[in-house]
């Protein structure tokens, strides 16, 4: 579950990476997620006179072979990496806004059952925040081990670790998926883009 | 719990363009037997591979003249398995001497709310069938052959009924653009089949 912080962004993830390897995780290669826009064009808007929508294909070097398209609010399609080609065909319907390209890329940690990954989220050439995602391997249901992560969570971040995600209040119980992880990543991304230039301190 | 092998963004620019190579030919539902019978004795040795795939065509409209079309394809008998999407350009109408339909083609696996998605994304649903029969496979070459039934209830996979008499066989290679000598090879492979089928070029555009 990613969290954003503030402060100067190469140096908080340093005390980050500290904290977690003075608890005893073991660093275990890089990690990559991206997020690219895309928007409706004109010319098929035209007739329906709907606001165009924006739709985020999202990549994750945890799942190296998927590609993950999702509407805000709407459905996570997982599908292969083919789908980046057929992204190119389409691209007389649905532009690319490659200026909003975002992506975080850190190192990987494991500990024990959990798994985290401390990356600096760049847009451009710009590092505009950092993330930290936490994962409790065996758990497929978010109810059941939200407080031990919550706890987990605290030990290394302290006083910014977020509260539960807006996305588990109405689905505690159903399993968990990779979709779930992307949602939230998207919602990060999301909020990062939307904040001024220097990172403040904001805690989803 | 490694980190997974690959730790870098997989390279998504300079993919390479897959074409799909394609012969149809048809055969009436009494000569099904025979054909089956000698695909069998062709195709590589496997166990035999039946079908029931419900399909569904899905165009987006936009302000060019002709919309952008999408194919879903789900197993109805095989749970589990993901859904296919594929996309299939216009025939390229270069070498009249190539014995092939050859179009670019796009195959995707995705999860099960493909439908949904496509919806989100301003496509709309033109036609849906269901298709029942068998695969063969010899090399890298597929041969397919099946009974396209139409669905009397739009949505409902269990009132169908059978579009013709007969059963469409498709031979089909699907590899990177430019391998001409594929086509060489499927037509090799289709002499085999005459006088019980015969398996020809077939451009979709002359039959509209």
């Amino acid at each position: 579950m990613p969290v954003a912080e503030g402060k100067s962004v190469q140096q908080t993830v340093e005390i980050l990476t500290r904290k977690l390897e003075l608890l005893g995780a073991e660093k275990q290669g890089t990690f990559c997620v991206d997020c690219e826009t895309y928007h409706t064009a004109a010319s098929t808007m035209g007739n329906q006179g709907q606001a165009g929508k924006l739709m985020y294909v999202m990549h994750n070097s945890e799942y190296p072979l998927s590609c993950f398209a999702l509407f805000e609010n709407g459905p996570c399609l997982i599908a292969d990496a083919n789908f980046d080609v057929l992204m190119v065909k389409l691209k007389g319907f649905f532009q690319n806004a490659k200026a909003n390209k975002i992506e975080s890329r850190g190192t990987r940690y494991q500990y024990c059952d959990f798994l985290v990954k401390v990356g600096t989220v760049t847009m451009g050439p710009s590092a505009r925040g950092i993330s930290v995602e936490v994962e409790y391997c065996p758990c497929v249901v978010a109810n059941d081990c939200w407080n031990l992560l919550m706890e987990f969570m605290q030990s290394f971040m302290g006083n910014h670790t977020p509260g539960i995600p807006s996305m588990f209040s109405n689905k505690h119980d159903s399993i968990y998926s990779p979709g779930d992880t992307m949602a939230q990543y998207m919602e990060l991304f999301n909020k990062i883009r939307k904040q001024q230039q220097v990172p403040v301190a904001g805690i989803r | 719990m490694e980190a997974p092998p690959v730790t870098m963004m997989p390279v998504t620019g300079g993919t390479i363009n897959m074409m799909e190579y394609l012969l149809q030919g048809s055969v009436l539902d009494q000569s099904l037997e025979s054909l089956l019978h000698r695909l069998r004795g062709l195709c590589d040795n496997m166990e035999p591979e039946t079908f029931l795939d419900h399909e569904m065509v899905f165009l987006l409209k936009g302000q060019q003249a002709s919309p952008f079309v999408l194919r879903a394809r789900c197993s109805m008998d095989k749970t589990g398995t993901p859904w296919h999407l594929r996309y299939l350009g216009q025939p390229e109408m270069g070498d009249k001497n190539r014995h092939a339909l050859v179009r670019n083609c796009v195959d995707i696996a995705t999860s099960e709310n493909l439908t949904d998605f496509l919806m989100e994304m301003g496509f709309r649903m033109d036609h849906e069938f269901v298709a029942k029969g068998h695969v063969f496979r010899k090399g890298i070459m597929k041969i397919v052959v099946y009974k396209i039934f139409r669905i009397l209830v739009p949505g409902n996979t269990d009132s169908i009924e059978p579009l013709s008499l007969s059963y469409l066989v498709e031979l089909s290679v699907v590899a990177p653009a430019g391998q001409d000598v594929v086509s060489d090879d499927m037509r090799n492979f289709a002499e085999q089949l005459k006088p019980l089928v015969h398996l020809e070029k077939i451009d979709p555009k002359r039959l509209m």
